[in-house]
C-alpha cells in the first residue's frame, strides 16, 4: 500500500486538460452570442445546466457533512473526492454571475411592478430583489466557506495526522448542518420554485435534495472507478465500498420516488388550481412524454437494477447504473426548468447543450486542479485502516 | 469425561469453551474445513467475518421477503383497483377510476408491500431460527451461561452425519477447546 502513488499525476490527463479549457471557452463564446439573439432561451438553458451541476456539488458537500456528523468509518477512503466535488461550490458562485444579468427573464416576479399583483404582494418582502440577492449571496458564502474549510482541515491532517482536525471538522459540520438544510431548501425555492411565483410546494426543498444526494453518489462512483482504472486506490477502495455506495444509491432512488410521488399525489388529489399548474404544464403536450420517462427511468429502472446484491458489487455494472441515473437527473432538472419557457411543448435548443458543456468543462478543469493538489484519500485519518478493511 | 443434562436422554451434541473471539474464529474455520454441517458458535457479541469462517451460505430469507412484498403489493392492487375500476366503478372528484388514477392507490400499495415484507422478514426469521422455544439443551450446561458475559462456545450437534462422540471430543480438544462436555437433552 505504501508503494503506490497517493497523489494524482497529470500524465493521465495530459493534453485533454487544454481540450477541456478550449471546449469551455468555445461554449462560453457560443452562448454569449446566443444570449444576444435569444436571451430567454439562454437564461433558461443556463439555469438548467447550472442547477444540474449545482445539485451535484451540493451533494458532494452533503456526504462530507454526513461523514463527519455520524462519525462514519466506511467513507474515509472516498471522503477526499467528496470534498473535492463539494469545494467546486466556490466555482458555482462565479458561474451564478451570468444569471444576474438575465434575472428578470428567469424569475417573472421581478418584472411585475410592486403592488400590482396581489399574490406577489402577499409574498412581500420575501420576493423582493434586494432580499433575493442577499439570500443568493448568503448561500454561496456559506457553501464556499464550509466546503473549503472542511477540505482544508482534512488536507492539513494528511501532514501530521492529528486527530484534532477530525474533532474540529465535526464541530464545523454540526454548525453547518442546519445552514445546509436552509441553504439547499431556499436556493431551490428561490431559483426553481420561483420560476413561477404563484406556485408552491412544501416538498420542493426535499425533492431537490433527493436528486442532489443521489446524483452526487453517481458522480462519486464514476470518479473512483476512473481513478482505479488508471491505477490509484489499489487495495484502498474495494468492492465493499462499491457495495455501500450501491446501497445508498438504491436507498436514494427510492427516496427520490417517495418524495416525488408524495409531492405529486397531494397536489393531484387536492386538485387546487394554483397548485396543479405545475403538473398540468408538465403532464400535457410533449412534456407528458418526458414526465413519464422520468417516472420509469428515474425510479423503476434503477430500482430493479439495484435491487439485487450482486450488481452492487460489480464496479462496471454500478458505473452503468450511475450514468443512467445521472442522465435521469439531467432530465429531472430539464423538466423542472424548461417548461416554464416552452409552455407549448418540448423545444430542445443547442444552447441547452452549450451551457452544459460550458459549465461542465469549467468544473471539470477546476476539479482536475483540486484532484492533483491534495492526496487522493485522507492519508492519515485516524479511521483510515478500518475504512480500508471494510466488510459489509 | 464430562456430561450434563439427563444422561438417559439422547445426546444433543458436544460443546467446547473458548477464551477469545480469535480462538473461536479459527476453531470455526477448522470445523468448517472438517466438513461438519450441523454445528454453531455462540459469543457474547457479533464477530465480523464469522459467516465466512463458518462457511455459511446466504440466507434464503431475502427471497422469501421479496415474495412477501409481492404478495402485499398484489393484494393492494386486487383489493383496491379491482373493485373500484371493474366490479363497482367509482367516480371520485370527477375522476373515473382507470390507469390515470392509479396514484390514488399508491400509498396503500406501498404500505401493504412494506407491511407484508416486514412481517415475512420478522416471522420468517423466527421460523427459520426455530423460535420461539422455551428451552434448549445447551442450557443444561452451567458454564454455558457465561456466553452472555465473556466466554465463547462451539457446539457440534449429534444430528450431524459426521457426528460421533469420541472423535468429536478429540477434535474439539485439538482445536484448543476447554471444558469439553457432552450435552444431553432433558
Amino acid at each position: 500500500m505504501s508503494e503506490q502513488p497517493t497523489t494524482f499525476d497529470y500524465k493521465h490527463v495530459g493534453g485533454r486538460f487544454l481540450g477541456l479549457v478550449a471546449t469551455a471557452l468555445a461554449a462560453y463564446a457560443a452562448i454569449f452570442i446566443g444570449a444576444a439573439f435569444a436571451p430567454d432561451q439562454f437564461a433558461f438553458s443556463y439555469l438548467f445546466a447550472f442547477t444540474f451541476f449545482f445539485t451535484i456539488c451540493m451533494g458532494g458537500f452533503f456526504w462530507v457533512l454526513v461523514h463527519h456528523a455520524v462519525d462514519a468509518e466506511w467513507s474515509v477512503v472516498v471522503r477526499r473526492q467528496l470534498e473535492n466535488i463539494g469545494s467546486l461550490l466556490v466555482v458555482m458562485a462565479l458561474l451564478f454571475i451570468p444569471m444576474v444579468f438575465v434575472a428578470p427573464r428567469l424569475w417573472d416576479w421581478m418584472r411585475i411592478a410592486p403592488g400590482t399583483d396581489v399574490l406577489l404582494s402577499e409574498k412581500w418582502p420575501y420576493l423582493t430583489p434586494w432580499f433575493f440577492w442577499i439570500r443568493a449571496g448568503f448561500y454561496f458564502l456559506f457553501f464556499g466557506i464550509a466546503a473549503t474549510w472542511l477540505r482544508a482541515n482534512s488536507i492539513l491532517q494528511d501532514a501530521d495526522g492529528a486527530p484534532r482536525y477530525t474533532v474540529f471538522n465535526r464541530r464545523i459540520t454540526f454548525a453547518s448542518l442546519p445552514f445546509f438544510a436552509v441553504c439547499l431548501t431556499f436556493s431551490a425555492i428561490d431559483w426553481l420554485m420561483g420560476l413561477d411565483f404563484r406556485w408552491f410546494s412544501t416538498m420542493w426543498g426535499v425533492y431537490i435534495f433527493a436528486g442532489t444526494a443521489l446524483s452526487s453518489l453517481c458522480v462519486l462512483v464514476l470518479l473512483i472507478t476512473a481513478l482505479r482504472g488508471v491505477g490509484y486506490f489499489e487495495g484502498v477502495i474495494t468492492v465493499e465500498h462499491y457495495h455501500i455506495i450501491g446501497k445508498l444509491m438504491f436507498a436514494f432512488t427510492i427516496f427520490w420516488a417517495y418524495i416525488g410521488f408524495s409531492q405529486y399525489m397531494l397536489i393531484w388529489y387536492a386538485n387546487i388550481p394554483e397548485e396543479t399548474i405545475y403538473f398540468l404544464r408538465r403532464n400535457t403536450e410533449s412534456w407528458q412524454v418526458l414526465s413519464t420517462v422520468l417516472v420509469v427511468g428515474h425510479f423503476f429502472v434503477p430500482f430493479l437494477l439495484l435491487l439485487s446484491n450482486p450488481g452492487k458489487r460489480k464496479p462496471a455494472f454500478l458505473c452503468g447504473v450511475a450514468v443512467w441515473i445521472l442522465l435521469m437527473h439531467l432530465l429531472d432538472i430539464y423538466v423542472i426548468v424548461l417548461p416554464v419557457l416552452h409552455k407549448a411543448g418540448v423545444v430542445v435548443s443547442w444552447m441547452d447543450f452549450a451551457c452544459l458543456a460550458a459549465i461542465g468543462c469549467t468544473l471539470a478543469a477546476v476539479f482536475l486542479k483540486r484532484l492533483g493538489d491534495a492526496p487522493l484519500w485522507p492519508l492519515r485519518d485516524p479511521r483510515l485502516a478500518k475504512s480500508i478493511a471494510l466488510k459489509n | 469425561m464430562k456430561a450434563v443434562g439427563n444422561l438417559q436422554a439422547p445426546v444433543y451434541g458436544v460443546a467446547a469453551e473458548f477464551h477469545s473471539a480469535r480462538d473461536l474464529y479459527h476453531a470455526a474455520e477448522k470445523i468448517r474445513d472438517a466438513g461438519f454441517s450441523k454445528w454453531d458458535v455462540f459469543s457474547p457479541f457479533p464477530i465480523h467475518g464469522m459467516d465466512e469462517a463458518m462457511g455459511m451460505k446466504r440466507s434464503i430469507l431475502g427471497k422469501v421477503v421479496f415474495l412477501g412484498g409481492l404478495t402485499g403489493f398484489l393484494t393492494a392492487v386486487t383489493l383496491q383497483f379491482g373493485p373500484t375500476a371493474f366490479l363497482y366503478p367509482l367516480i371520485v372528484a370527477g375522476k373515473p377510476t382507470d390507469l390515470f388514477t392509479v396514484p390514488a392507490f399508491f400509498p396503500i400499495m406501498f404500505e401493504l408491500t412494506i407491511l407484508i415484507s416486514a412481517f415475512t422478514a420478522v416471522f420468517g426469521m423466527l421460523l427459520m431460527n426455530g423460535l420461539p422455544r422455551l428451552n434448549h439443551a445447551l442450557f443444561n450446561w452451567d458454564r454455558f451461561k457465561k456466553v452472555t458475559e465473556d466466554k465463547f462456545f462451539v457446539a457440534i450437534e449429534s444430528a450431524d452425519p459426521k457426528f460421533s462422540e469420541r472423535p468429536v471430543r478429540d477434535f474439539l480438544e485439538s482445536l484448543g477447546g476447554d471444558n469439553i462436555t457432552t450435552i444431553h437433552g432433558d
